[in-house]
């Protein structure tokens, strides 16, 4: 070990002890780190964010995944004021539509299949049934979450382990170009300081290459000791100023170009988010209380923005709010999120398309591992490198399971679906591929956001079976077995019957919310 | 069971299983085998005794053990009681550090407050000069100090909750259930000396030769043969060593008579050219002595023994593991697929943990690389961290000498080196994959050896330091009020053979 890197060193700070935090780009993931640190180390930084009004958000990260709860939570956010505030509604999962083959539909479940079985999963009882030509109902029909998904209902999940009613999580949908603001009141209200203004220079220090301040359009330079890249795409002070080279992942996926459009919600209020696979990439359907999220995700190499847009606005469900926006990315992470005293947080730090809800989480994790490894004066390198692991370990891992998603298709019918079926994937997802098709066994790890349930559910969904299945799944008689699976799926039925609509959830729980 | 002959599309299913081996380890893989998939034939070829297989001779275990009995059916009585096998909760180290002993227990220290963990309160208040020790916290620690047993609290949340236990055994004896067990589920007994390990073409493993002339074929082998490795070592010699970092290459084990008093506490103390130990079972007591042979002649290791030990045991330790424990259609298990000394004894702990993992990865008959290649990740992963966790005593430790200062002067590696620049930076530990010690393990050796964090979580700023004193020395008095009443040692074992005589 090196021992510490005395290199860096800060000016002033504050002048209260608290370091200058200067946060650029107040989109989701600069408000959602303003809150955080203006809520949770008060007496350790002074959050001062830049932000342009000029600059339109992304905001199109408008599902997420069950961890936004925890976050929330932190914060001191309530649930009901929340989901009135940014429109929200439940989600349970991801429908993914015409994946497989053209008809297919399965759901990416935030829960498990069957209930625990001891260190057997229950999908090797599943295959094994089915391969001895029994007529078993779909995986889906053994998850809670699965099941309350297609049936349209909610309610909390149960706290007792043991029980049906505790296998499964939930996240949110909401509105992001409502949710910034509402972090904004949070943030200010604890402190944090805001500027309009566009960021048009950067300065350094000569030596270290340390960023000292920002300049801003009209002359102002705000100064800091730590800058938190939130800029967007254009990755401002981390890809611009820094020149950190953009690790590309675009050969294995492909798209780069999305088109968003609201529409009025015409169909049930859906608990779930659906991923709908199209001739050149995929179109994302989230449904909000006051409208339809919409976006075709697309690879330019093989459709025309204006066939994409077209080919959005007749798929529409409902009367269109807007007319299609386009959206330009590409796929890959910056090498290292955390340079000098510059750290880059959301789509400054890298893309993957939001094919399985993972923009807010990963700005998250990132956000979480900050306030872990918050510097002192100076930061320790030990502290960057531990940044950096961890959301390198994030990104990588991402990759892989929305890779499964292209590669893992029998669909022949365009260009795009020919190049993803037979791309060269990474080595670490064609291990975890033939693992899986061998004896139908996931490759665990304890960390890592999506685990075996996950996996199972993309596999069998995309109709990659397991040629065999665990052994010990032999053990139980096939009548005993048969049994004890028609039983589960009948208490799953019921459990799910048994449990209110969504609509008629939201509205009672706002209405609390309101009445609070 | 009609299911098993349907084909596989691959290859068929492994039905005849080969263990190699006549230790703890050999049968603890035959038993398991046979009970957990039943479908297998199991044949062990018991041949001589390794003399240096240290999963199969050392008498602490971890808490594991009593897990693996669990998925064996093996019930408490005939396991524990009927074996004259004790109960342990941890482990006291002596003279590791200029700092007081400290208890290493397998359970939590302190409860979070707020949104921080114990231990980052507990590093700000030390860092103050005002922490008692860390041990001190531990509510099983003070039950083993206090030479007090009762089982973990079923109630959650409850105080006397939230540890686990280990045993004591007695080599022989713990053996021989073994062997009845697994003679009784139908475990087939071959008697004979191996004199050569048969090749197919393609290099598997026909089948093994015996001094009888005849020869006994299998699908899989299972080479639990110790250090030799008769089985496994004929297919390559592939060898990461870690004698850089686990200095003692010598273990000297002797058994002494029944003490007075059994204890749930084993002793563990450094000496001049590593370390030696006390455990007070309570069929026998049981001593040893590790140490470097560059550093110290047997002579001396000897004079470290305590006066009651019987005549000593010598045995050879070359630390390290194979990379590719599974190769073929072999598995080496125990000291045939990692060495090292015996602190912290996590020898049988690899042992039943790769056997778990060969019941739940078991491959087809072909042994395809790609479910090899998992089987073999996973085992790497769990045995280098739990050299980083023995490794970690000597890195740790700041006693004086040419032994001690050497070994503090190496370069950890780099799962470790993480893990202390973390710790040592702020007090984190990063999760790695496949730990066998939990995080209040890891965090008991560290901060009981003194090793202490530059910096603690910026999160715990909001908590006074006065207020979190006084939960402190509240906690330490409910652990006192709780432990007081518990049933002495001896007197919870004597309840315990009542329990099952009746």
């Amino acid at each position: 070990m090196s021992g510490e890197d005395l290199r860096v060193s800060y000016g002033e700070g504050s002048g209260d002890g608290r370091l200058r935090v200067v946060i650029v780009g107040g989109g989701t993931s600069g408000w959602m780190c303003a809150a955080a640190l203006a809520r949770l180390l008060p007496t350790r930084c002074a959050v001062h964010l830049v932000e342009s009004e000029a600059i339109g958000i992304v905001g199109v990260g408008e599902a997420t995944l069950p961890h936004i709860r925890a976050f929330n939570e932190r914060l001191g956010i309530r649930e009901a004021d929340f989901m009135s505030w940014t429109r929200g509604t439940f989600k349970l999962g991801i429908e993914f539509r015409d994946w497989g083959r053209i008809g297919d539909s399965y759901i990416h479940p935030f829960g498990t299949f069957g209930r625990g079985q001891g260190e057997i999963d229950f999908h090797h009882y599943w295959m094994r049934m089915r391969e001895a030509g029994h007529a078993v109902p779909p995986l889906e029909r053994f998850s809670l979450a699965c099941t309350m998904a297609r049936e349209n209902r909610f309610a909390l999940p149960g706290t007792d382990p043991r029980r049906l009613s505790a296998t499964f999580g939930y996240a949110y949908q909401f509105d992001a170009v409502l949710f910034a603001p509402y972090l904004r009141r949070l943030a200010e209200g604890l402190g944090a300081q805001r500027s309009e203004g566009r960021v048009v220079g950067v300065d350094r220090d000569g030596q270290s290459g340390d960023i000292r301040a920002v300049v801003l359009d009209d002359g102002r330079r705000i100064e800091g000791d730590l800058f938190v890249d939130c800029s967007g795409f254009r990755s401002l002070l981390l890809g611009e100023a820094l020149g950190e080279p953009f690790q590309d992942w675009s050969r294995w996926l492909p798209a780069d170009r999305a088109a968003a459009m609201p529409c009025r919600t015409a169909t049930a209020l859906t608990p779930y988010t659906s991923a709908i696979a199209m001739p050149a990439g995929w179109r994302w359907r989230i449904p909000l209380q006051h409208r339809t999220g919409n976006g075709y995700v697309y690879s330019s190499a093989f459709v025309s923005d204006d066939e994409a847009a077209g080919a959005l606005a007749r798929s529409v469900e409902g009367e269109a709010m807007a007319e299609p926006r386009l959206l330009r990315f590409r796929a890959g992470r910056r090498e290292r999120s955390w340079v000098n005293n510059c750290i880059a947080i959301g789509l400054a730090s890298g893309f993957l398309e939001p094919l399985e809800s993972t923009s807010i989480y990963l700005v998250q994790q990132a956000i979480t591992a900050l306030l872990e490894l918050f510097p002192e004066r100076r930061v320790a390198p030990s502290d960057r490198d531990e940044f950096n692991r961890i959301i390198d370990l994030e990104y990588d891992r991402i990759r892989d399971f929305l890779i499964l998603h292209y590669h893992a298709t029998e669909r022949d019918d365009s260009a795009f679906w020919n190049y993803v079926r037979t791309m060269t994937i990474p080595d670490s997802l064609a291990e975890k591929m033939e693992l899986w098709r061998r004896r139908g066994r996931i490759v665990k790890y304890r960390e890592g956001v999506f685990l075996d349930a996950s996996w199972v559910a993309v596999y069998c969904g995309q109709r990659v079976l397991p040629h065999g299945h665990d052994p010990r799944a032999d053990l139980p008689a096939a009548d005993s077995l048969l049994r004890g699976m028609a039983a589960l799926e009948a208490e799953v039925a019921d459990t799910a019957a048994a449990m209110p609509d969504h609509l008629a959830y939201i509205a009672r729980h706002c209405a609390q919310a309101a009445a609070a | 069971m009609a299911a098993i002959d349907r084909p596989l599309g691959l290859d068929g299913p492994v039905r005849e299983v080969v263990v190699a081996g006549s230790g703890i380890t050999a049968w603890s893989a035959a038993a398991a085998l046979r009970r957990r998939l039943p479908w297998l034939s199991v044949t062990i070829l018991p041949d001589e005794p390794a003399p240096d297989a240290l999963a199969d001779l050392i008498g602490s275990t971890l808490p594991s053990a009593i897990g693996f009995h669990d998925d064996l059916g093996l019930s408490e009585g005939d396991a524990v009681v009927r074996t004259g096998s004790g109960l342990r909760l941890g482990t006291v180290f002596a003279g590791w550090t200029a700092q007081a002993d400290y208890v290493h227990a397998y359970g939590e220290h302190g409860r979070p407050v707020g949104a921080a963990s114990f231990h980052q309160h507990w590093v700000r208040a030390a860092q103050a000069g005002r922490a008692t020790p860390f041990d001190r916290h531990s509510p099983a620690a003070a039950l083993a100090r206090a030479g007090r047993f009762m089982r973990p609290d079923a109630q959650p949340g409850a105080l006397l909750a939230g540890y686990e236990f280990g045993l004591h055994i007695d080599p022989d004896a713990y053996r021989a259930m073994l062997r009845a067990f697994a003679l009784h589920i139908g475990v087939g007994e071959r008697r004979g000396r191996i004199v050569d390990v048969r090749r197919r073409p393609d290099g598997f493993v026909a089948g093994l030769a015996l001094d009888d002339g005849g020869e006994v074929g299998g699908d899989l082998f299972v080479d639990a043969t110790g250090a030799a490795a008769r089985l496994r070592g004929a297919l390559d010699e592939r060898w990461d060593d870690w004698s850089r970092w686990l200095p003692c290459d010598r273990v000297l084990l002797a058994a002494g008579p029944a003490p007075s008093t059994p204890a749930p506490l084993d002793r563990v103390t450094a000496h001049d050219a590593g370390w030696r130990w006390r455990v007070d079972a309570p069929r026998g007591s049981s001593s040893g002595v590790a140490y470097a042979s560059a550093s110290m002649d047997e002579a001396a290791a000897r004079g470290l023994l305590p006066a009651d030990a019987g005549e000593p045991l010598l045995v050879t330790v070359s630390p390290g593991t194979r990379p590719q424990p599974w190769l073929r259609n072999c598995v080496a298990i125990g000291d045939a697929a990692t060495r090292l000394e015996p602190l912290e004894w996590c020898n049988l702990h690899l042992a039943h943990s790769a056997i778990d993992r060969i019941v739940a990865m078991l491959p087809g008959r072909d042994c395809a690389p790609v479910e090899l290649a998992e089987y073999n990740r996973q085992c790497a992963a769990e045995a280098a961290r739990v050299r980083d966790f023995v490794a970690l005593h000597y890195i740790a430790s700041d006693r004086p000498g040419p032994f001690w200062q050497a070994v503090a002067a190496v370069d950890p590696p780099p799962t470790l080196a993480l893990t202390l620049t973390q710790f040592r930076e702020r007090g984190r530990l990063p999760v790695h994959e496949e730990e066998t010690f939990a995080r209040d393990s890891w965090l008991a050796v560290l901060l009981g050896q003194g090793v202490l964090p530059r910096r603690v979580d910026p999160l715990i700023a909001t908590v006074p330091l006065e207020r979190f004193e006084r939960a402190m020395a509240d906690l330490r008095a409910a652990i006192d009020a709780a432990v007081a009443p518990v049933p002495a040692y001896p007197a919870f074992l004597q309840s315990l053979a009542q329990q099952v005589a009746r």
